[in-house]
Order: structure tokens, then sequence, then C-alpha cells
């Protein structure tokens, strides 16, 4: 669980992180603009990835959120970071 | 036929629910304390085994057994057979049912790991999936095949259609088939909670704005008979079983395929020697997940091309929960209640049309209709696809 005051960019270092194990992808890939179809990222993917990512925050993400529309990596992140920093605040 | 489900006891109390729009899904009362986020379901409450079954039978009988006994009960006293007589080497008895006795395991696991005791010695022969159909076997001395089908959402239609099957090829004249599920347990319900497929507040299959699925429970049985025999003692049947079909999509472990589902159903239309001009009304598998609901539209529309925006399609799963390993049995009960009442029972919760999803909802209200010929899916985890084709009984 994080408790130091959330630094934006060391967010999404965090967020990348997580999705780099979770979705058992290179870091090099990960760039904002990667697609998530062009990293492979199936539904079940972005599920590990939501799950770990409230593991690590200690946050709830709900299931109608803009989590599972995003279609590329910076709206996907984006969307977590507002949601976690919005969370924490 | 016979049901227990979160609508009460009886086949009719599910028809009705179902028919009449009236959703059982609310608060799930646990054992223990719940730590998950969501808390609804269409639980199987107030369910009394000791009223229905014999003081010496309960010990044996986890909560998927006793539900599945007392509906095979009802579907054996409507078939006008009785106890009395044992079924014999030539009927069969096959269950589905997706995880087994998962009170009893999950009790076990708690008892052992938990509070470092040991878990009572019937915890397996009540935990086995192949315990409800054991039961069964024993309950009515039916001597032929008998095991349980394990195949997830898919498991109880397939149980259903193996059993008409291996009447067609001669093998058995009766099958006593069905299915029965109750997962609604601490660990189970946060598992499915993690996969992020439940809806925290309302499920509302093909409409806009649908958010996920609401798990169920309960179990419903049917005597399926082959023509002449069951002509032969003077028995009416409820409806014909006309076609099964069954496909795996082999692709992948939790995304549905359409060309799959689609395989699947005409699989069905073949068996029964029907066009698909002929289905009259579809109880889909329509979870209200996201992903479920466009697939199965996609594959509705391979079958029934531009007819599909007229054809009535209906989910009842907002009634009585999505019963995994029982719902292709509860929802044959309902699909049934439509042939025999010239009804179309509604998907409740329907809010607006997603044009991902272009399918007649029947939305919100039941319809009155002509239902002679209905076809009713279910879809499962690793792509295992079922369906059953049902006929109106006509006069001999």
């Amino acid at each position: 669980m994080e408790t130091k005051a959330l630094d934006q960019t060391e967010l999404v270092n965090q967020i990348i992180d997580v999705i780099v194990k979770e979705g058992m992808i290179d870091r090099e890939k990960v760039t904002l603009d990667a697609t998530i179809e062009s990293l492979d990222l199936k539904s079940i993917d972005i599920v590990m990835i939501l799950t770990a990512i409230e593991d690590k925050f200690d946050v709830y993400i709900p299931m109608d959120g803009p989590f599972h529309e995003a279609k590329d990596i910076k709206s996907l992140i984006d969307a977590i970071a507002a949601y976690i920093i919005k969370e924490k605040s | 036929m016979g049901a227990v489900s979160a609508a009460g006891i009886g086949a009719d109390a599910l028809w009705r629910a179902a028919r009449d729009g009236r959703s059982c899904v609310g608060e799930t009362q646990f054992n223990r304390p719940y730590r998950g986020r969501i808390k609804i379901s269409a639980q199987v409450q107030g369910f009394d085994a000791a009223a229905h079954l014999e003081e010496a039978l309960l010990p044996f009988c986890d909560p998927v057994t006793a539900y599945l006994l007392t509906a095979a009960d009802e579907a054996m006293a409507q078939a006008g057979l009785s106890r009395a007589e044992p079924m014999g080497p030539r009927t069969a008895s096959i269950i589905g049912t997706g995880a087994g006795g998962m009170h009893t395991i999950e009790d076990g696991m708690y008892l052992g790991m938990v509070e470092q005791g040991r878990p009572p010695p019937l915890t397996v022969p009540r935990g086995i999936c192949s315990s409800p159909p054991s039961n069964v076997s024993i309950r009515y001395g039916a001597m032929g095949p008998c095991f349980a089908v394990a195949s997830a959402c898919s498991s109880a239609t397939q149980a259903i259609g193996i059993g008409a099957h291996l009447i067609r090829s001669g093998l058995v004249d009766r099958a006593i088939v069905g299915g029965t599920e109750d997962t609604i347990t601490n660990c189970v319900m946060l598992a499915w909670e993690a996969l992020r497929v439940l809806t925290p507040d309302v499920c509302r299959p093909f409409s806009k704005g649908r958010n996920g699925m609401i798990l169920g429970a309960g179990a419903a049985a049917f005597i399926l008979e082959a023509e002449e025999v069951a002509r032969a003692r003077g028995a009416w049947p409820l409806v014909e079983l006309a076609g099964y079909g069954t496909t795996a999509d082999a692709r992948d472990q939790v995304r549905p395929d359409a060309a799959g589902a689609a395989a699947c159903m005409r699989q069905a239309l073949d068996d029964a020697g029907v066009s698909a001009d002929e289905i009259d009304y579809v109880n889909a598998h329509g979870t209200g997940t996201t992903v479920n609901d466009i697939s199965e539209s996609e594959a509705l529309g391979m079958i029934f091309g531009k007819r599909l925006a007229q054809l009535p399609v209906s989910s009842t799963k907002p009634i009585h929960g999505h019963g995994l390993g029982a719902a292709g049995a509860l929802e044959l009960v309902i699909t049934i209640g439509a042939i025999r009442e010239n009804v179309a029972p509604p998907t409740i919760n329907w809010r607006e049309p997603d044009e991902k999803c272009p399918v007649d909802a029947v939305p919100n209200e039941a319809r009155p209709m002509q239902i002679r010929t209905a076809l009713s899916n279910s879809f499962a985890f690793g792509g295992i696809n079922a369906a059953l084709v049902v006929r109106r009984a006509e006069a001999a």
C-alpha cells in the first residue's frame, strides 16, 4: 500500500510497472501512444492490471468506469491516475 | 419438471417470476463476515431441506443436492412416476453442475485451514460434482448411465442434451436430467468480483449502460422419455425436446467467439430438423456483461440474419441470476413456460438500445405471442457452447 503523497510522474511510472508485469509485455513497448490492441492486451489482461492496481494503491476500481473503454496506453494511464488521485485526495 | 430457485420452490414459481418480470435479486446472506464490495445476488433463501427430504439423507446433501432432489421429486410427481417403482437399468441420471458442493468444500477448507479443525467425514461425498447425479440414481433406483457434466455455464444444457441423445441412440428409455449450482459463498463471490464481471447495481442484458451480471443459484430437473415409452404408459409430454447442439470455440479461455456460438445454434436447429425461420423465441444466455451480449447478438445475427430485429430474444437472468452450471436448466423451465403459455418473458431493467446488440430483447414487459418452437442458449468460459431446441408437443 502506498502512503506517501503521490507524485504524478512517479504515479505514472508505477502504473506502467503494473501494466508491464501483469500484461507480460516489454517495458519499451509501453509507450503512451501504443494502443491496447497493438500490445495484444485482452480484456482479461486489463482485469489483471486493474486488480493489481487495486492491491498496490488500496483503491476500488469500479467496473463501469472509463478504464475498460481505453483504446491506448495514455487514456488507460490517465483514467487510472486520475481515479487514484481522486480517491487519495 | 421441477425447480428450486431464488423465486422459491417449484417450476411454476420460477416461470411466474420470469413472466411477470419480478426480480429475485437481493442482499446476499453469508454464513461468515463478508469483505467483498458487491453483495447482491439471486440467492435461494429460506429453503429448508428438512421440509422436503428425509432426515437420514440430509447429512449427505450439500445445498446443491438438496435443491436438485427437491426439484427432481417435483418432476417425477408431475411425470406420474413413483419412487415406489425403481426406474431400473434403462434410466440415466445426468446432472450439470459447474462446481459441485461448493458450500461443503468452502466450509471444510475454513475448518481445516482457519480453525485448524477437521472437516466432517462426509465432506468428500457431499462435495464432489457427481454427488447430485448419484443421489438422483439412488433416490429413484435409476441404474443406467449416471454422471455429472461440468462445463461451467453450459453444464445443465449439455446434461439435458446428452440425456436426449442417449434416449435417441436407444441406450436408455428415460433420463432424469437437469442442473444444480450454489456458489454464493464468501470466496466464490470474491473471485467473481475480482474478475470484474459482476454488476454492482442492476443487471440489464442487451441494454446500453449494462455493467455486468448477477450470480444466481438453484436447480431444475426434467424427466426425458422416449416418445413411445411415454405414450405406452399414458403420459403426456410438457414439450418435445427436439434438438441439441454443442461446440467449442477452441480460442480463448474467457472471451466468447460469435462463430462458435453460431455453429452451436446451427447444430441444434439441424438436430431438431427445423429452420431458423421456425424459431419463435430465443431464451438467450444474456449475462448482462458487455462482452457476452455483443458476442451473442453477433452470433444470433449469423443464424437469423435480417429477421433478428423482429425475433424476440430475452434474457431472464436479471430475474433468477446467472445460475452457472444450473443456468440452462432454470432457463429451460422458463422456455417451456413460454411455449405452454404463449408468452415471451421480458428482459427486465432494459433502458435503451445498444447498437452493438441489435436484438428485440422483449424490453421490460412480457409479450403474449404464438410460441411453437424456441431456442435456449448457454455459453461457458473456455468457449463451450450448448443450445437446445424445444417444440410444442403435438397431439398424438
